[in-house]
């Protein structure tokens, strides 16, 4: 046997603890409020915790006769979350396209991603909120706020995923003399569409989460009912609500995931 | 472009109407990296002839065949395709060249996930307007050139079986129908066998002299092998770290010939073998 003469092996350690070290210093810094960092009172939970715990045991305590109120607002939150997806599905194709260096060589590319970057900075809730305002309460501007919510995910998503993938069949389409847009319509669509269906599928999942809370801002859906019963302390109906809630998300996420392999 | 005629016959429908020349005249490339990749290269290539573009990697003959149809920009000097002057060339001009400049790729360059007749239809880009290709219509000319371009590299059968379903040669073949769709005048191939196995290999290359005979069409044909050249061209040209070091006969370019383009003693990997 012999000894191989490696060469020594790098220390990393170093810089390891130098960076775990200046994590814990800026965690420690947060919650200092002598240097404006936030206060977070561990002992409430333990002085207060049985308040919340009445709640819970209330909530299991389920108040069925809220169930027949629910159907309809209910239906509406689905619808809202389905139509918010279909209508960004249509919009997102495209401007994945635009916003991906394959497929979009020119500066207007930075454009796109630049507004989409905008968009997606934008929390949902404000969205709903200022929409609300715009056009009024009801499913429309929650329609709109999943509208701008998805669009900045999955053209996101997409658009990394045409970045990072080989695109060298482009370069084939633009040799034949076809024009970008004909190479990616004819060449970057299909090799796109398994990212972009997964994507579509994954934003109609959120969408089922999120549009839940919308009516909370009156956004339409099952939110303006918890909202309602919160406020009249019904804490058996809403743990009623939540569970229809917990049902509609796992039922889509398994319908997804059974579409989305069927993909590959 | 003139209308396209009726087609009567597969081989009408690929009948190219005339092989353009080749010429570069003093062309430099300086990638923006600042590596050059040529260096005042003149060329002359006759419409019909099969040249064989010889080096090692990195010698400049990607590029070389680039600047015909204008992927890559000459940074000094003239090429000149057919009536084409490359360089003059923007927009729809441009891609009416390439669509007289078919090429074939090393990797094949296909949408693996696209069936093989959308594939070749990428050939018909230069003759389809853009609304028209977005609207997914095509022609039925078109779809005719399409079947016979198939049909001639015989991937018929295959036609509307996914392009990644193939093996390494008959994605070639299918790419080299996408290029015969174009009714090209002139064919480009960089390292078109590289990926292939010896056998497929040869008949590939094989394919590519056909084409030549039967068509008359300009080829160009880049190739890292030396053994490949001789067999399948009849004029060679050799690249060296972007210079042009040789431009002869294939059939003559003996040992010492190739040592002096690749700038070093000969080793087995220069050589590919014979078929089987």
């Amino acid at each position: 046997m012999s000894v191989l003469a490696a060469p020594p092996r790098p220390r990393t350690w170093p810089r390891t603890v130098a960076v775990l070290v200046v994590l814990a210093l800026i965690t420690a810094a947060t919650v200092t409020p002598a240097i404006g960092g936030i206060r977070i009172d561990l002992g409430t939970i333990a002085r207060h915790w049985h308040f919340g715990w009445t709640k819970v045991q209330q909530m299991f305590d389920p108040d069925l006769s809220i169930l027949p109120r629910t159907w309809k607002p209910l239906l509406e939150t689905l619808e809202i979350a389905v139509v918010g997806a279909a209508a960004s599905a249509l919009l997102a194709l495209p401007l994945s396209l635009w916003a991906a260096r394959p497929t979009n060589p020119t500066w207007g590319r930075s454009a796109v991603r630049a507004v989409l970057n905008a968009v997606r900075a934008v929390p949902d809730l404000v969205y709903a909120t200022v929409l609300v305002a715009m056009v009024g309460v009801g499913a429309l501007p929650g329609v709109l706020t999943l509208v701008l919510f998805d669009l900045g995910v999955v053209v996101k998503l997409v658009s990394e995923a045409i970045d990072s993938a080989d695109a060298r069949y482009l370069e084939a389409g633009l040799a034949a003399g076809g024009t970008q847009a004909q190479a990616n319509r004819m060449m970057a669509v299909p090799q796109t569409w398994p990212a972009y269906a997964s994507q579509v599928l994954y934003s109609l999942e959120l969408n089922v989460r999120i549009s839940s809370v919308l009516g909370l801002v009156g956004a339409g859906g099952i939110g303006r009912l918890i909202d309602e019963v919160r406020g009249f302390y019904r804490y058996g109906a809403l743990g009623v609500i939540i569970v229809e809630i917990l049902v509609v998300v796992v039922l889509i996420e398994v319908a997804s995931n059974v579409l989305r392999k069927r993909l590959r | 472009m003139s209308a396209t005629p009726s087609v009567s016959s597969p081989e009408a429908a690929l009948a190219a109407s005339g092989p353009w020349p080749v010429r570069l005249d003093d062309v430099s490339v300086r990638y923006p990296d600042g590596t050059v990749a040529l260096r005042n290269v003149t060329l002359a290539v006759e419409p019909g002839e099969m040249v064989a573009v010889v080096g090692l990697s990195g010698s400049g003959k990607s590029t070389l065949v680039r600047t015909v149809n204008g992927l890559v920009p000459a940074t000094s000097g003239r090429v000149q395709v057919g009536p084409h002057d490359v360089g003059a060339l923007r927009g729809r001009r441009l891609r009416e060249l390439r669509g007289g400049v078919g090429m074939i790729f090393q990797a094949f360059n296909l949408a693996d996930r696209a069936s093989v007749y959308q594939n070749v239809l990428v050939g018909r880009f230069a003759h389809t307007p853009t609304w028209r290709t977005l609207l997914g219509l095509a022609g039925h000319d078109d779809r005719e050139i399409v079947l016979a371009a198939l049909d001639s590299v015989g991937m018929l059968e295959k036609v509307w079986g996914r392009a990644g379903a193939l093996s390494g040669g008959q994605k070639q073949r299918v790419a080299i129908a996408r290029a015969l769709s174009q009714r090209p005048r002139v064919m480009l191939a960089d390292e078109p066998v590289a990926s292939l196995d010896p056998p497929t290999a040869h008949s590939v290359m094989a394919d590519l002299a056909r084409i030549n005979a039967e068509q008359g069409l300009t080829v160009l044909v880049n190739l890292h092998l030396m053994d490949l050249a001789r067999q399948y061209t009849t004029r060679m040209i050799g690249l060296r770290a972007g210079e042009l070091v040789y431009d002869g006969p294939a059939a003559s370019a003996d040992d010492a010939v190739f040592e002096e383009i690749y700038g070093r003693p000969l080793q087995v990997r220069d050589r590919l073998g014979s078929a089987g």
